[in-house]
C-alpha cells in the first residue's frame, strides 16, 4: 500500500470544475470549484487544484470526469476521420436506419455523418453471420483503401466489417495493412469496441471512438504529463459511462466509453449513499442550470443499458455502449417559462443557460426562468446566492414573470411563479416516473437523492408528486459528480452477440466465449492496477421469447451449466412479467448476447461514510434568521438554516429553508428533516 | 375555465401515458412489424370516438383515428355493454378502412362506475389468416382473401378469456406464436393505460379531467386555425398518378386533388379520385381522411402532439365508393400504397403559396419488400420484412436527405443487414445509396438507396412497389429524381421486373434488387454553387456527366478539378 493516501476528483462540467478530495487516513473531505476553461481544459483543473490547495505528491489517486470526449462530438470538432467497410455496404452509415424521429416536419435534417462519404472506402471480402468466411479479404484492396484515405489526410481511421463481431479475423488483416500502410494514424476497429451484431450502430460507435481519439488520448496524455510533473505518483483513472473508471492508458485507447462521464458519477455515488445509510433502493435526481437528470438504483445497483443516442434520441449518433440508464429533460434553473399561441404556460425546453442566464442575474436576461420564479416564492434568497458571491435582481424577475406570464394569463405574480415551479416539478416527476414506475417499480419503497444547484430546490414536491417517502440531500450537493467519482470501481462491460436457442444450446460453446471474455478483462484489470483478487467478474444473458427483438439482461449465477442456464430462463420469465406485465413460460427462449462485467475495486475509493466529515464541530442548531415562502397552501413565515449549524440528529419541522454555499434545500410545510451523522440530510415527506 | 397549471400537468400525463403503452408493446412484441417497422399506435379514446391523447412516434398515418374501432364496437355492444376486464378485438375495415393486418385491441376504463375511455392499441399482425402473409399479396380481389374480419368481437368478458374465439383466430393464422405474441402485449398496454388513467383520474376527479381534455382539444383547435389563417385563401390544385392497382398493370390511376383555404378553415377534396378498384389499392374512406391528414399537420402543426381538436379545422370531401373511401367487399390489402403519393399530391398543390414550407416531391412509396419460405438449417417457417429508404425531396432551404423512409413512415426502420442474415437464411449483397438518384437543383433531392437480396437456399418474395413511372418531381425549377425500380436476375441469365412479385421463388444464385427514387430538386440547379456540385461529384452522390448536364459544371473525372471556363460556358448557354 502507498504512504500517500489522498484521493482527488476532478469533474469538468458545462460551467464548472469541481474537485472533491478525500484523505483516507484523517477522512477528511475537501472542495474546490473553479470555471471551466474550454481553451485549455486541464487549466481549469490546476486552477481547481490550487484553490483547493492539495498537495499532489500526497495524492495516491486522480479520478477524472470530463466533457472533452461529449463537447468534441457536438461541437463537431473532432479529427478527420475515415472509414472502412465491406464492398457493397459503403453507406450504411449514411443512410443509418432510415427514419425520420420528427415525422411530421418536412423539413427535418438528419445526423451529419462523422466520417463523411468521400473518406468512406470499401474493401473486398465477406464473412456470413456465422462467421465464415464466403470471401477471403483481398489485401490488395485494403492497402488500395488505407492510401486513399492517407492521400486525403485523415487522423484516424474506423474499421468495420460486416459480421466482425463474429470472426474479426478480417479487421484484423486490415489492421495489420494499417499498421504498414497509415503509422500515427488513430485506429478503431468494430470488434474491439463493440462486439455485437447491428451494423449501424456497430458503426456509429467505432467512428465516434475514432472521431474523438486523437483529441482524447492527447488531452489525457497532457493531462497525465501535467500531473506528473507536478509531483504525482500515483493512479490516474478516469471516469466512464457504466459507472466505472479505467486507467487512463485503456481511456485513450476507448475514449468512447467516456461520453456521459460526469453525471454518471453522480448516480454511483447516490446509490454508495443510499447502502451507507442502509437505504439501498433510491432515485437519483440531478437538476442543474438547463436539464434535470434522474436514474433508478435498486439494491445499490444503477441500471446500466445498452447505449443511447449522442444529440438527442433517433436523430443524434448512437453509442452502443453501455451507459447508466439516465432519463435527461430539459428543465433546469435556466429553464425559461412562456406562453404559447394558444394561450398555455409553458416551461422549458428552452433555456437561458448560464449566459445570459435568469432575468435575476441581471446579465441582461429578459424572459423569466424557473430561477427567476424560485426567487420571486422566497424559496431562494436574493443575497445568498453561491453563498452572497452573486446578488440576485428580485425586482427584474417579478417584472418579467409579470410581464410575460402573470398579466396575459390574468393570474398574481406568486400565482404565476408558483404555476411555473408547479409545471417544472411535474416535467421532472414524469423522468422519475419513467425511470420507476415506467419500468414495474413502485416509488413508494424509494427514496429520492437531490444533487445539482437545484435539485434540493425541487426535491420534496417531485417526492410527494410520486410518493416516495424520503428525500436525501448529501453533503456538497453541487460537487456531487466529483464525489460520486470517490465512490466508483473499475469497471469493464464485455458482450460477445451468439445467438442460439437456450434450452438446446452448448454449454461449453457458451462457456468458452465466457473464457474469452474473462481473459481480455484480466488483461484490462491488469492494466487499471487492480488486484486480481479484488476484481468480481459476473456473467449475464440477453434473452428474449423467440421472435421477440428486444431482449432483457439476466445473471448467469455460478459455472455455465444445464441448470444454471435453466435458472437464467426463470429469471427471465420473472423479469418480463415484473416489467411488462406478462410472460410466456411454454415459449422458447433465444439468448442473443453473452455480457461479462468485470469489476475492481480501487484502494482509494471512499469507504465508510462515517469517515467522511467531522460534525462534531459547535452547531447551537439555530436559524439564522426568518423570511417568507409562499408554497402551494400560501406564504408562511420560514426559518431559515445554515446547513453547518445544524445539530446531528435534531429534527427540523417544515417549513424551513436550510442554505449552503452552492445549494438551497426547501422543506414544504409538514416535512420533517433530520441530520444523519454520516452528513446528509434526510427529509421525511409529508403526505 | 381550468387551472392552465393543471391542464399542463394533465397534458403531459396523458402523453406520457400513451407512451409508456407503446413502450411496452414495442418492447415485448414478437413481429418486425411492430419492433422494427413500428407500424402501430396507441392511443386513449373517449367513447364518442374523440382521441383523448395518441403516443409520439409510430406511424404517421395512424393520426387520431383509433376512434372509429370505438365508436363502432360501442355500436354494436352499446354504451351499457361493457365491463370492467373485457378486452374487445377489431380489424374489421368498415370500421377502420385499413387492412385486416391491422388490429385493434382496446379495453373499457371505469371511473367510480362510469365508462371513461377506452385505452387502445393498433398493431399491424404479420398474419391474420387468407390468401397473404406480411405486407399483403398483389393477388387479392376482394376483402375474404385477405383473411379472418373480427369486428369489436370480446378476446376477454370480465377478465375470464373467452377461449373458443381466440382457437378459432389461432387456429386460422399461419404465425399464432407471433401473433398470439402480440395480443399479450396489446393486452398488456391496455391494462397499463387502465391503470394510469385510474391514478389520473382519481387524482384529478372526472369534472376536472373533463374539462381539461376539452381545454386541450380547444387549445389545438386555436393552433391549427391560426396556421391555416397564415396561408393565403385561395382554391389550389395538383394531380399526379399512381402506377397501377396491382392488377391492372398497364393502367395508370390519375389522382387529382384539390384544396381550398378559406380564413382559418381547410378542405381537401377527393372527389375526383378514381372509382374503387379491382386490384388491392383501394381503402376505406380513413385512408382518405389520414391522407389529409397528414398533409394538413405537416403544414400547421409539424412538431405538436397529435389530437382531436387541432383536425377540427380540416373539412375532407370523399364521396363513397372511391379508391380511398372504397366499400366492401373491396380488396384493401395495400390500403397506404397510393397515401405517400396523394400526401405530396395535396402538398404540391399548396407548394406556390408556402415556398418556404414545403420541399419538393419525395420516393412516394411504403417500399416495404417481405422474404420467406421454410428455413432448411434451422427447420422452421421464416418471414423477414424489410422497409427501405428513398430520397426525400430538397427543401427551400437545403439538399433533401437521403435513404429514408415515405411521409408516411416517421420513425419506420430499415431492417440491419446483420439482423437479416443472422435470423434468416438469407444474404444481402449490397445496401448502398444510388447515385444521382435525387433531382438535380440549387438544392438537390435526397438520394435512394438500393438492396440487393440473394438467398443461402430458396426462398419466397414478395414487392408491390408504386412510383417506378411517375419520378418524384421537382419544385422551382428543381429536376425530378429518379422513380422506384425493381428487377431480378435469374439463374438463366436474363433480368425481368420485380416491382409486383407474388410468392416468387428465388433460387440460390438468383438475386432481386430493389431501387427506392430519390427526392426532387428546389430551385435552378445552375444557380448551385459550383462548388457544392464538386462537393457532390467527390462524394458520389452526383457523377461527373450529371454534373456537366444538369447542374453545367465541367468537372475532371479523375482529379475532381473544376474546368472554370468550360463551366462559363455551359452555364451561359441558359
Amino acid at each position: 500500500m502507498s504512504e500517500n493516501d489522498l484521493s482527488i476528483a476532478i469533474d469538468i462540467g458545462g460551467t464548472f470544475t469541481d474537485l472533491v478530495s478525500w484523505s483516507r487516513r484523517s477522512g477528511r473531505l475537501s472542495y474546490a470549484k473553479s470555471l471551466t476553461t474550454y481553451d485549455s481544459l486541464s487549466n481549469g483543473v490546476f486552477d481547481c487544484l490550487r484553490f483547493a490547495g492539495v498537495n499532489l505528491s500526497e495524492a495516491a489517486w486522480f479520478l477524472h470526469g470530463s466533457t472533452i470526449a461529449i463537447n468534441t462530438v457536438i461541437q463537431r470538432k473532432g479529427s478527420r476521420t475515415g472509414l472502412i467497410t465491406t464492398r457493397g455496404f459503403r453507406d450504411i452509415y449514411t443512410i443509418a436506419r432510415g427514419d425520420r424521429q420528427e415525422a411530421y416536419n418536412l423539413l427535418f435534417s438528419k445526423a451529419e455523418p462523422l466520417a463523411p462519404r468521400d473518406l468512406t472506402m470499401e474493401v473486398d471480402e465477406r464473412m456470413n453471420a456465422r462467421g465464415e468466411v464466403t470471401r477471403p479479404l483481398d489485401l490488395e484492396s485494403a492497402r488500395i483503401a488505407v492510401r486513399a484515405l492517407v492521400e486525403k489526410g485523415v487522423e484516424a481511421i474506423a474499421v468495420v466489417l460486416l459480421h466482425a463481431y463474429r470472426n474479426p479475423a478480417h479487421e484484423q488483416a486490415v489492421k495489420a495493412v494499417l499498421e504498414v500502410e497509415a503509422p500515427g494514424v488513430y485506429v478503431s476497429l468494430s470488434h474491439e469496441i463493440l462486439r455485437e451484431f447491428r451494423e449501424y450502430e456497430r458503426t456509429s460507435t467505432t467512428v465516434l471512438n475514432a472521431y474523438v481519439g486523437p483529441i482524447v488520448a492527447n488531452y489525457v496524455r497532457e493531462l497525465e504529463n501535467r500531473l506528473k510533473t507536478s509531483g504525482f505518483a500515483g493512479n490516474f483513472l478516469v471516469m466512464q459511462s457504466n459507472g466505472g473508471v479505467m486507467s487512463a492508458s485503456v481511456a485513450r485507447e476507448k475514449p468512447v466509453t467516456m461520453m456521459e462521464s460526469g453525471p454518471v458519477a453522480g448516480v454511483i455515488g447516490a446509490g454508495r449513499l443510499g447502502v451507507a445509510l442502509g437505504i439501498p433502493d433510491v432515485i437519483s435526481f440531478d437538476m442543474g442550470g438547463t436539464t434535470a437528470k434522474a436514474s433508478l438504483i435498486e439494491k445499490g445497483e444503477a441500471r446500466v443499458v445498452s447505449g443511447y443516442h449522442i444529440g438527442g434520441q433517433g436523430q443524434g449518433h448512437p453509442m452502443m455502449l453501455p451507459v447508466v440508464d439516465i432519463v435527461e429533460v430539459g428543465a433546469g434553473g435556466g429553464s425559461i417559462a412562456w406562453i404559447d399561441a394558444a394561450g398555455g404556460l409553458k416551461v422549458g425546453p428552452l433555456s437561458a443557460g448560464s449566459a445570459p442566464g435568469p432575468v435575476c442575474y441581471g446579465a441582461g436576461g429578459v424572459e423569466p426562468t424557473i430561477t427567476d420564479a424560485n426567487l420571486v416564492l422566497g424559496r431562494l434568497d436574493p443575497d445568498h446566492f453561491l453563498g452572497g458571491q452573486m446578488k440576485l435582481d428580485l425586482p427584474a424577475a417579478r417584472g418579467a414573470i409579470e410581464v410575460r406570464i402573470a398579466r396575459p394569463l390574468g393570474l398574481s405574480i406568486e400565482e404565476a411563479a408558483l404555476g411555473i415551479v408547479k409545471i417544472a416539478d411535474t416535467k421532472m416527476s414524469l423522468a422519475v416516473r419513467e425511470v420507476s414506475v415506467a419500468k414495474g417499480h413502485d416509488p413508494r419503497g424509494f427514496a429520492l437523492v437531490a444533487s445539482g444547484g437545484a435539485g434540493p430546490l425541487h426535491a420534496l414536491s417531485i417526492a410527494r408528486e410520486l410518493s416516495l417517502p424520503r428525500v436525501i440531500v448529501p453533503e456538497l450537493p453541487g460537487a456531487f459528480s466529483a464525489f460520486g467519482m470517490l465512490m466508483t470501481d473499475v469497471r469493464h462491460d464485455y458482450v460477445r452477440t451468439l445467438i442460439c436457442d437456450l434450452a438446446s444450446s452448448d454449454p461449453a460453446l457458451l462457456a468458452s466465449c465466457f473464457d474469452d471474455m474473462a481473459a481480455e478483462a484480466a488483461a484490462t484489470l491488469k492494466r487499471d492496477g487492480v488486484n486480481r483478487d479484488n476484481a468480481i467478474l459476473s456473467r449475464a444473458l440477453d434473452l428474449r421469447y423467440l421472435g421477440q427483438e428486444y431482449t432483457l439482461t439476466v445473471p448467469l449465477v455460478g459455472a455455465v451449466s444445464l441448470d444454471s442456464l435453466a435458472k437464467a430462463r426463470q429469471s427471465f420469465d420473472d423479469k418480463h412479467l415484473a416489467q411488462y406485465s406478462h410472460a410466456a413460460y411454454q415459449e422458447p427462449v433465444e439468448v442473443v448476447n453473452l455480457r461479462l462485467v468485470a469489476v475492481g475495486e480501487i484502494e482509494g475509493r471512499v469507504k465508510s461514510f462515517a469517515s467522511v466529515r467531522d460534525l462534531r464541530h459547535i452547531a447551537t442548531g439555530n436559524p439564522k434568521g426568518a423570511r417568507s415562502v409562499i408554497f402551494e397552501q400560501g406564504a408562511m413565515q420560514c426559518p431559515v438554516f445554515d446547513r453547518d449549524n445544524l445539530v446531528v440528529g435534531a429534527t427540523v419541522m417544515g417549513p424551513a429553508i436550510i442554505e449552503e454555499r452552492v445549494s438551497t434545500t426547501v422543506i414544504h410545510p409538514g416535512d420533517c428533516l433530520t441530520l444523519l451523522p454520516m452528513g446528509p440530510l434526510l427529509i421525511e415527506v409529508a403526505e | 375555465m381550468v387551472n392552465p397549471i393543471t391542464l399542463e400537468v394533465v397534458r403531459n400525463a396523458l402523453v406520457a401515458h400513451a407512451d409508456e403503452m407503446a413502450t411496452v408493446l414495442c418492447r415485448t412484441a414478437y413481429n418486425m412489424m411492430i419492433f422494427e417497422v413500428r407500424d402501430y399506435c396507441v392511443g386513449i379514446v373517449d367513447p364518442d370516438g374523440n382521441i383523448v391523447a395518441q403516443n409520439t412516434g409510430g406511424l404517421p398515418i395512424f393520426l387520431a383515428d383509433l376512434g372509429a374501432a370505438v365508436k363502432g364496437a360501442i355500436d354494436i355492444h352499446g354504451r351499457d355493454g361493457f365491463e370492467p376486464g373485457d378486452v374487445l378485438i377489431s380489424n374489421d375495415p368498415r370500421l377502420c378502412g385499413q387492412h385486416l393486418n391491422n388490429v385493434v385491441v382496446f379495453t373499457p376504463f371505469f371511473h367510480e362506475g362510469e365508462l371513461i375511455a377506452f385505452p387502445a392499441l393498433r398493431a399491424h399482425w404479420v398474419d391474420v389468416g387468407g390468401g397473404s402473409r406480411g405486407f399483403g399479396s398483389t393477388q387479392s380481389r376482394e376483402l375474404f382473401d385477405e383473411g379472418l374480419q373480427i369486428c369489436a368481437v370480446k378476446a376477454y368478458r370480465a377478465g375470464k378469456p373467452n377461449e373458443d374465439l381466440l382457437r378459432l383466430i389461432r387456429d386460422n393464422i399461419r404465425f399464432p406464436e407471433s401473433s398470439f405474441g402480440d395480443l399479450r402485449a396489446q393486452i398488456a398496454g391496455c391494462r397499463l393505460g387502465e391503470r394510469r388513467l385510474g391514478e389520473l383520474w382519481k387524482r384529478y376527479g372526472a369534472i376536472t379531467m373533463r374539462a381539461c381534455i376539452h381545454a386541450i382539444w380547444d387549445q389545438s383547435e386555436k393552433l391549427a386555425r391560426a396556421a391555416v389563417r397564415a396561408i393565403p385563401d385561395g382554391v389550389y390544385e395538383a394531380s399526379s398518378y399512381m402506377d397501377h392497382d396491382f392488377l391492372a398493370l398497364d393502367e395508370t390511376l390519375p389522382i387529382q386533388v384539390r384544396v381550398i383555404v378559406a380564413g382559418d378553415e381547410m378542405t381537401v377534396d377527393f372527389s375526383r379520385l378514381p372509382a374503387q378498384r379491382k386490384g388491392p389499392i383501394n381503402s376505406g374512406e380513413s385512408g382518405a381522411i389520414a391522407a389529409a391528414r397528414v398533409a394538413f399537420k405537416c403544414v400547421t402543426q409539424p412538431n405538436g402532439v397529435v389530437n382531436e381538436g387541432e383536425m377540427r379545422p380540416l373539412k375532407v370531401i370523399i364521396p363513397s365508393g372511391t379508391m380511398l373511401s372504397a366499400v366492401a367487399p373491396a380488396p384493401l390489402t395495400f390500403w397506404s400504397a397510393s397515401l405517400p403519393t396523394v400526401i405530396d399530391t395535396i402538398l404540391k398543390a399548396l407548394a406556390d403559396v408556402l415556398p418556404d414550407r414545403i420541399p419538393a416531391a419525395h420516393k412516394g412509396d411504403m417500399s416495404g419488400i417481405a422474404m420467406y419460405g421454410r428455413d432448411e438449417r434451422r427447420k422452421r417457417p421464416f418471414i423477414c420484412l424489410n422497409i427501405f429508404g428513398g430520397g426525400f425531396g430538397a427543401k427551400p432551404d437545403g439538399d433533401g436527405v437521403s435513404g429514408v423512409v415515405s411521409v408516411c413512415q416517421g420513425g419506420v426502420h430499415n431492417a440491419p443487414v446483420e439482423v437479416q442474415e443472422a435470423y434468416y437464411p438469407l444474404t444481402i449483397e449490397a445496401h448502398r445509396l444510388r447515385i444521382d438518384s435525387g433531382g438535380a437543383g440549387l438544392y438537390r433531392g435526397g438520394l435512394g438507396a438500393e438492396i440487393v437480396v440473394a438467398g443461402e437456399q430458396e426462398f419466397f418474395m414478395d414487392t408491390h412497389l408504386q412510383r417506378t413511372k411517375l419520378a418524384p418531381w421537382g419544385l422551382h425549377g428543381g429536376g425530378d429524381a429518379m422513380p422506384m425500380d425493381a428487377v431480378m436476375e435469374r439463374l438463366d441469365g436474363t433480368t425481368v421486373s420485380a416491382v409486383a412479385l407474388d410468392k416468387q421463388p428465388v433460387l440460390p444464385g438468383e438475386r432481386v434488387i430493389v431501387r427506392a427514387g430519390g427526392g426532387g430538386g428546389y430551385g435552378d440547379p445552375f444557380e448551385r454553387p459550383v462548388e457544392r456540385v464538386q462537393r457532390d461529384v467527390i462524394e458520389g452522390s452526383v457523377s461527373v456527366r450529371t454534373a456537366r448536364e444538369l447542374y453545367g459544371v465541367a468537372i475532371d473525372a479523375a482529379l475532381f478539378t473544376i474546368d472554370e471556363a468550360a463551366t462559363r460556358q455551359l452555364r451561359a448557354r441558359k
